[in-house]
Formats: structure tokens, C-alpha cells, sequence
């Protein structure tokens, strides 16, 4: 019987192949316009997607049975574990990463093959998926192969990296920003089939909105969902500590942010064409970058991803798809080239660019303090670390500035504004926002950014009560119906202005969240004799007893924390620290009381001497960090709505009149 | 033609407005870099150049002294001396001791110098395969360094 690891192996020979003709019969098929060809390519496809799951499924298998003759499974894996555990630890080391990672490309690709519709862009499209496919095979081919079969394979493995294993979000978090990065690789394809095939309008736009969308909804997903596993595993009661690993995740983010704005500006004022294909080119590279960056060891980080063989394939990569997708912007540069102008800086084409301006900056930022220690060791061999403060300092002003527009941008109407509507909105927003300021200091807040915050905060919710009002109250007038069957009936028929207001709302929540968490934080180490109540920021704290427990291969120790709050015991934590397996590695596991208001948060910061009569723990009081999770759950819930699949009557007639009503302005930009 | 002299006149001001911009932007950020760069350096690094690393944030790599760790469970004081064998530094540390945290161990702290002590606010624990803890006193150096990073 042919072992695992051989089939394993032989499915991603089979997906490189694959992707290979599809690539070839991709490129004879468009160029010579031969139908047959272009559906060869189509169905192939298919057969990709049928190999790669067909590769995946046999890593399950291995994994599920503690097949160790299989590398990966040797190297990673553990018979003691939870069956959850074995399941995920596909996607807890680099090889099964990539795997994982060129899967989901193969889904996306097939899913392209069967809907997108049938334009002159899509076998394109699709020889550009294919050609990242084979990439992604490649290196799984030649440099990660997790199938390697072992000819003397161990009794069992050590078990995937504690830190991974310790939380179930780490089931989720490498799977949503994977499903965000391959969804950003659609509307580059498609961005890449309109230079080739001279075509750099809106078209590639609209078939990708979606996709676009959704890449974005899955990193933000992605980028919360990390947040919050940081803080229920690192330790230390915080979310983000500007860490290569966390940088990296945040660069394509924010281009990819920039990106969903400026479309909207091309698709109204056919605007901004170089400016779109050269941010979809940023964003996908710059997750191929990362990715570079991450996994070959150039960057040290704290999550410790290690020094992979991959770091050259994914440097090359990114050099190849950054040098051909300029130089194919440069060819096309005839056909590139904005020829309308803006008529006015305040506008709402004027409130993206200057958004996108802002992001780019940030991006910019993020890179730098990320690769300047790389630049500082090769020309000084100093080694250097660039700190949180750095970041801070950049793009705090740079946020508030971003807060301050998104306010504006929606308000404003497209090409120039009426004064007379713009000051009296703005008047509301700045008297909403003076309020807020006014009550923050009242409740003893001084410092500056948290001020300035939430004065925007207050901005902004200002900002989105008009623009509800500003199209329901009339609406409802009109036609005498209740104001909340307008808003239903609205909501239902503008599903991507409803979901930008969603997600606009979810990023003031979000801020808040961040503004008290980030700046008003307490944080202490404390001695806890047992049996003896201490207090902690109107809390008083009382060991109980220590525990141990064995589960699932993990071996647990820590204390009983009983929390008392005005006299009454409200709850009990068990901060403890965990060891999984033989590993040498012990994790810090702290247990967190979450309220709206703020989090208590107990980790233990030593060892549980069984000869001490005390503990020492670390206690951090968060104010309104659950508010983070909150507004992430807000945003993902606005991209994810505005996703939601219209009345397609509806859409055709909304189309209609975009494209009716953009025709003057197209003209006049023309002439 | 008023038109485009208008336009071109424009442009000329964007332009002028985003080298401002670049230049500030570029001010800040060379700014903030130099403020929040951290070094690493061992014991010894510091030893040559004390000046240099005065009052300034600094990660400081080596191993723990043995028989020089004392914490005071009352105030939560942990000092120990740090060394890389060539140069010792008597470190104050607020805070308990990790749980892996022992004579010999490899550990980065982070903090500032201030006279000849160290006075770290964070405290990590380098449990290295790659280097194994000194038998007869003698540290290999770039090891270390290299253990440590």
C-alpha cells in the first residue's frame, strides 16, 4: 500500500502540473481567441482545486491516525492531543501553512472558473491565479514539503507549538487572514487581465467589488481575531505590541483599506485609474513580502515563527510580481492615465484621495520601523529593535486625521459641495464633538490623544446620525410611512451604504475601546498571601487554594482567585500556567473577567511554590477593551452585510442610473 | 486657455503642498526613529562605551550570575548580576522572578542604565537549544550573542 506522505506528494506534483497547462492553455486560449482552449483551461481549474484538496485531506488523514512516517506529522504533531488540536496544527507550522494557504487559492480560482462571468478579462484572470497557484505549489513542491516520507519514523511526535495550541482562536485567526490575503489575489488577477488586455477601466472593479469586500471583511476579521488571542495568551494584558509578525498583517490591511475607498472614486468619477492598479499591486505583494519577512528569519519576533527554507521563493516572488505588474502599468500607460481632473478638494473624490494619502503614509511607516533594524545591522551591525513609542508617535496623528475625515467623506457629495448643507452638518458634528470633549474632561480624562479621540468619536456618530436622517426623514415625509419601515425598506435597498455606515460606526467603537484600554490601563504585580483579601482597583483579591489538572496532553498549574467587588465575591479566576507534552516551553495562561466597562485580568508572574504561602500575580485592569472585540464584531458585520446579495431588480435598476448618470460627467471630463 | 495656465498654476501648488508635507512627514519620522531605537548589547559592549548607552532604552543580553540573585518577596525587588563574562552588572528588576528564571539562564532584559546598574522594567527568559550553559566559566562570546538575539 503506498503510504500517505507518497500521495500527499503526488497530489501537489499533480496541482503544480496542472496549474502549469492551465497557465499555458490559459495564455493559447485568450491570445488566440479559441474557446476550447479557454474552457481546457476553465476545467482545469477544477481538476487543480480536486488535487489540492485531494492533498489536504491526506495531511488530515495523517494527522488524525499520528501517521509519523510523515514528516510534517513527525515534526508537529502528538498522539496525546485533542482531536481539535490535530486538526488545526495543519495550519500551526510553516509547511501545512502554505499548504493550507495555496488550497484556499485553488477554492477561489475554481469558484472564479465556474461564476465569473464570461468577459475578455476572465481567462486572464485566470492564467494569473494560476500563475500564484503554481508558486504557492512550488514552494510546497520544493522547499516546505510536509509529505516527505520518514524511513525511520518516531513513536510520537512533540506536539504543535504551545503558544498555538493554547487557545481555540488560533483555529480561526491563520484561517481568516489566509482567506483575506487570496481574496485581495482576485481583484489583483483581475486588475492584471485589464492591463494586458488594455482595458484599465471600471470593469475589473466591478467584477471584483465583492471579492475585494470579502478579502477585506476576512483580514479584518483576521487582525481582531489576533488581537484578542495576543490577550489571552501572551500574558501581559495587551493586544498589539507593533511586533514584525503584527506589522506585517496591518500594512496590506491598510492598503487594502485605501483601496476600497478609491474604486469608489474611479467607478463614479473615472478617476484615480493608475492609483487603483498600483495599490492592488502594493497589496498583494506587500503580503507576499510579509510573509518574506516573517518567514525567513530576517525579522526577529516574539511569536517566533523561525527561520523557514522559504524565505528566497517568497523574496522572489514579490521581486517578480512587483517588477512585472510596474512595468505592465508603465506599458499601458496610454490607456492608464487619468484624463478628468478633480474639480474640487472638498468633495467626496477629494475625502477618499486625501484618506488614501493617509493610509499610504501610514503603510509607509509601518514598513520602515519594520525593516529599519535590517538596514541599521548591514550598514552598522548595531542590532537594533525600533519600539512601540516609534510607532505610536507616527500613527496616532495619522489616525486622528483618518477619524477626522471619515466624519466628512460620506457627507460630502461627489465633485463639489454646497456650502450651505456641508456647514450647517459640520456645525451639528463639531457641536456633538465639542460635547464629547467637554464630557471626557468632566470624567477626569487629560491627556491629549484619548481627548482628541473622543471628540472624534463624537464626530463621527454625529456624521452617521446625519447621513441616516438625511435619507430616511425625507423618505418618510414623502411617502407618510414610520421612520423605522424607511429605515428597514433603506437598509434593504442600499446594502453597501448601510454597510459602510456599519463599519464606519464598528471603527468609532473600536477606537474608543482603544483609547481606554491603550491609555488608561493599570497594570501591577502583586503579592497574594493565601487566605488573605487584597485590593486592586476597588476589587480585592483572595487566593484560595492552588490546582493542577492533566487534559488533553496539557499539564496545568495555578491558583484559585477569588474576586470580590464592594464585600461580594462576583467571580472566580484560575490564572495558570501551562506545559504541553515533553516541550520545555511553559505558557502563562491568565484568566480574564470581562464587563463592559472594563476587564480584570490575572496572569500568574512566577512559579506556584507548594513552599510558599503566597502568590505572585500580575493584575491589569483594562477600561473598555471588550469595546475592541465589539466594534470588530461591528465592522466585520458592516463588510459582511454589505456582502449580502441585493434584490437583483434592484440592482439592475441601481446600475441603471450609475451608469446614466455618469455618463455626463464622463463626457465633460473628456472634452 | 485662462483655463489651463489656472490649472497648470494648480498643479504647481499641489505640487509644492505634497514636498512640504513629504519633508514634515519625513522630519517626524527620522525624529520618532531616533528617539525609540532600542540597541542590544551584552555586558561587555556596554563596558566600552558607557557614555553611549546612558539614559537611553537598551536591551541587554547575557547570562544570569550565579549566587548573585536575591528577591525581596515583599516588594517584589528581584537583583541579580547579569554577565556575558567579560563585564557584570548588578540589575534591579520590580517584579517576580519568571517561572524559568534560575543561575545560568540566558536573559534579555529591558530598561535603562542608570550609573553603573541596571534598572529593567521588562525581563525575558532565553531557553536556547542552541546554547548550552557555561561548565568551566568560560562564555563563548558570538554564541551567546547569537543565542540571545
Amino acid at each position: 500500500m503506498m503510504s500517505l506522505g507518497t500521495i500527499g506528494s503526488a497530489a501537489v506534483m499533480l496541482a503544480l502540473a496542472l496549474s502549469l497547462y492551465a497557465i499555458v492553455a490559459g495564455i493559447a486560449g485568450a491570445v488566440r481567441r479559441d474557446a476550447r482552449l479557454q474552457t481546457s483551461a476553465r476545467l482545469t481549474a477544477l481538476a487543480v482545486f480536486v488535487a489540492a484538496t485531494t492533498a489536504i485531506v491526506v495531511m488530515q488523514a495523517a494527522l488524525l491516525t499520528d501517521d509519523f512516517s510523515v514528516r510534517y506529522v513527525a515534526e508537529q504533531s502528538r498522539i496525546a492531543s485533542p482531536t481539535w488540536v490535530k486538526i488545526v496544527t495543519l495550519w500551526a507550522a510553516l509547511e501545512g501553512s502554505v499548504l493550507l494557504w495555496a488550497w484556499l487559492l485553488t477554492a477561489y480560482t475554481a469558484v472564479l472558473a465556474v461564476s465569473a462571468p464570461n468577459t475578455v478579462l476572465r481567462p486572464w484572470a485566470l492564467v494569473v491565479m494560476n500563475a500564484v497557484q503554481l508558486f504557492f505549489f512550488s514552494v510546497v513542491a520544493f522547499a516546505a514539503n510536509p509529505f516527505i516520507v520518514l524511513a525511520s519514523p518516531p513513536l510520537d511526535g512533540p506536539g504543535a507549538n504551545p503558544l498555538l495550541q493554547n487557545h481555540w482562536m488560533m483555529a480561526v485567526h491563520p484561517v481568516l487572514m489566509y482567506l483575506g490575503f487570496v481574496g485581495l489575489t482576485v481583484p489583483f488577477a483581475f486588475a492584471m487581465a485589464a492591463l494586458i488586455t488594455k482595458r484599465p477601466g471600471t470593469e475589473w472593479m466591478r467584477l471584483t467589488r465583492r471579492w475585494t469586500l470579502l478579502g477585506w471583511g476576512f483580514m479584518t476579521a483576521a487582525i481582531i481575531s489576533g488581537g484578542w488571542w495576543s490577550y489571552e495568551v501572551l500574558g501581559w494584558g495587551g493586544y498589539w505590541a507593533w511586533d514584525p509578525v503584527e506589522n506585517v498583517s496591518l500594512m496590506p490591511w491598510l492598503t487594502a483599506t485605501a483601496f476600497l475607498h478609491s474604486i469608489q472614486v474611479q467607478e463614479r468619477r473615472r478617476m484615480l485609474k493608475a492609483w487603483n492598479l498600483l495599490l492592488i499591486v502594493l497589496t498583494f505583494s506587500l503580503t507576499l513580502l510579509g510573509t518574506f519577512l516573517i518567514r525567513s528569519g530576517v525579522i526577529s519576533s516574539v511569536h517566533a515563527f523561525g527561520d523557514g527554507p522559504v524565505g528566497p521563493f517568497f523574496l522572489a516572488f514579490f521581486v517578480i510580481v512587483t517588477l512585472v505588474s510596474i512595468s505592465l502599468v508603465v506599458w499601458r500607460w496610454d490607456q492608464v492615465r487619468d484624463r478628468a481632473d478633480l474639480d474640487a478638494v472638498v468633495s467626496r473624490e477629494g475625502a477618499f484621495l486625501g484618506v488614501n494619502v493617509l493610509f499610504l503614509a501610514m503603510t509607509f511607516a509601518v514598513l520602515l520601523g519594520t525593516v529599519f533594524p535590517l538596514f541599521v545591522e548591514a550598514t552598522t551591525g548595531d542590532r537594533v529593535t525600533v519600539g512601540a513609542p516609534f510607532f505610536d508617535a507616527i500613527t496616532l496623528p495619522v489616525w486622528m486625521l483618518v477619524l477626522l475625515l471619515m466624519g466628512v467623506g460620506p457627507l460630502l457629495p461627489w465633485r463639489r459641495a454646497e456650502t450651505q448643507t456641508l456647514s450647517r452638518n459640520l456645525l451639528v458634528m463639531a457641536a456633538t464633538a465639542v460635547l464629547a470633549f467637554a464630557l471626557a474632561f468632566a470624567f477626569g480624562m487629560r491627556r491629549p490623544y484619548p481627548l482628541i479621540t473622543i471628540a472624534l468619536a463624537g464626530w463621527n456618530l454625529a456624521s452617521v446620525a446625519l447621513l441616516l436622517a438625511g435619507a430616511i426623514v425625507p423618505r418618510a415625509r414623502i411617502t407618510g410611512r414610520s421612520l423605522g419601515e424607511v429605515f428597514t425598506r433603506y437598509a434593504y435597498e442600499h446594502k453597501r451604504r448601510v454597510g459602510s455606515m456599519v463599519v464606519h460606526l464598528g471603527v468609532v467603537v473600536i477606537a474608543i475601546g482603544i483609547v481606554g484600554s491603550g491609555g488608561y490601563r493599570v497594570d501591577q504585580q502583586l503579592r497574594l498571601p493565601y487566605g488573605e483579601r487584597v485590593a486592586f482597583q476597588g476589587y480585592e483579591l483572595e487566593v484560595l487554594r492552588p490546582f493542577s489538572e492533566q487534559a488533553g496532553g496539557r499539564t496545568s498549574a495555578g491558583v484559585e482567585v477569588a474576586v470580590f467587588e464592594r464585600g461580594e465575591r462576583v467571580t472566580v479566576l484560575n490564572p495558570r500556567i501551562n506545559r504541553f507534552g515533553d516541550r520545555q516551553m511553559l505558557v502563562p495562561t491568565p484568566s480574564v473577567r470581562y464587563t463592559l466597562g472594563h476587564d480584570l485580568y490575572l496572569a500568574l508572574a512566577g512559579a506556584v511554590d507548594p513552599n510558599q504561602d503566597f502568590v505572585i500575580i500580575r493584575a491589569v485592569q483594562s477600561p473598555l477593551i471588550t469595546w475592541i472585540w465589539i466594534g470588530g464584531a461591528i465592522v466585520v458585520f458592516g463588510a459582511g452585510y454589505a456582502l449580502t446579495p441585493g434584490d437583483r431588480r434592484l440592482r439592475r435598476r441601481a446600475e441603471a442610473t450609475a451608469t446614466s448618470g455618469e455618463r455626463p460627467a464622463d463626457a465633460g471630463a473628456e472634452a | 486657455m485662462r483655463a489651463r495656465r489656472g490649472f497648470a498654476r494648480r498643479r504647481v501648488v499641489y505640487a509644492l503642498l505634497g514636498v512640504g508635507v513629504l519633508a514634515f512627514a519625513g522630519f517626524m519620522i527620522s525624529q520618532a526613529l531616533n528617539t525609540s531605537l532600542v540597541y542590544f548589547i551584552l555586558p561587555s559592549e556596554y563596558a566600552q562605551q558607557p557614555s553611549q548607552y546612558q539614559d537611553r532604552r537598551v536591551r541587554l543580553g547575557g547570562l544570569v550570575a550565579p549566587e548573585s540573585v536575591r528577591f525581596d518577596d515583599l516588594d517584589l525587588q528581584l537583583t541579580f548580576d547579569v554577565t556575558d563574562g567579560l563585564a557584570t552588572y548588578p540589575v534591579r528588576h520590580v517584579g517576580s522572578p519568571p517561572e524559568l528564571f534560575r543561575e545560568n539562564a540566558g536573559v534579555v532584559i529591558e530598561g535603562r542604565f542608570s550609573e553603573n546598574e541596571f534598572v529593567s522594567d521588562n525581563l525575558l527568559i532565553k531557553h536556547s537549544e542552541v546554547y548550552e550553559a557555561p561548565k568551566d566559566g568560560h562564555i563563548d562570546i558570538e554564541a551567546l550573542r547569537e543565542s540571545l538575539q
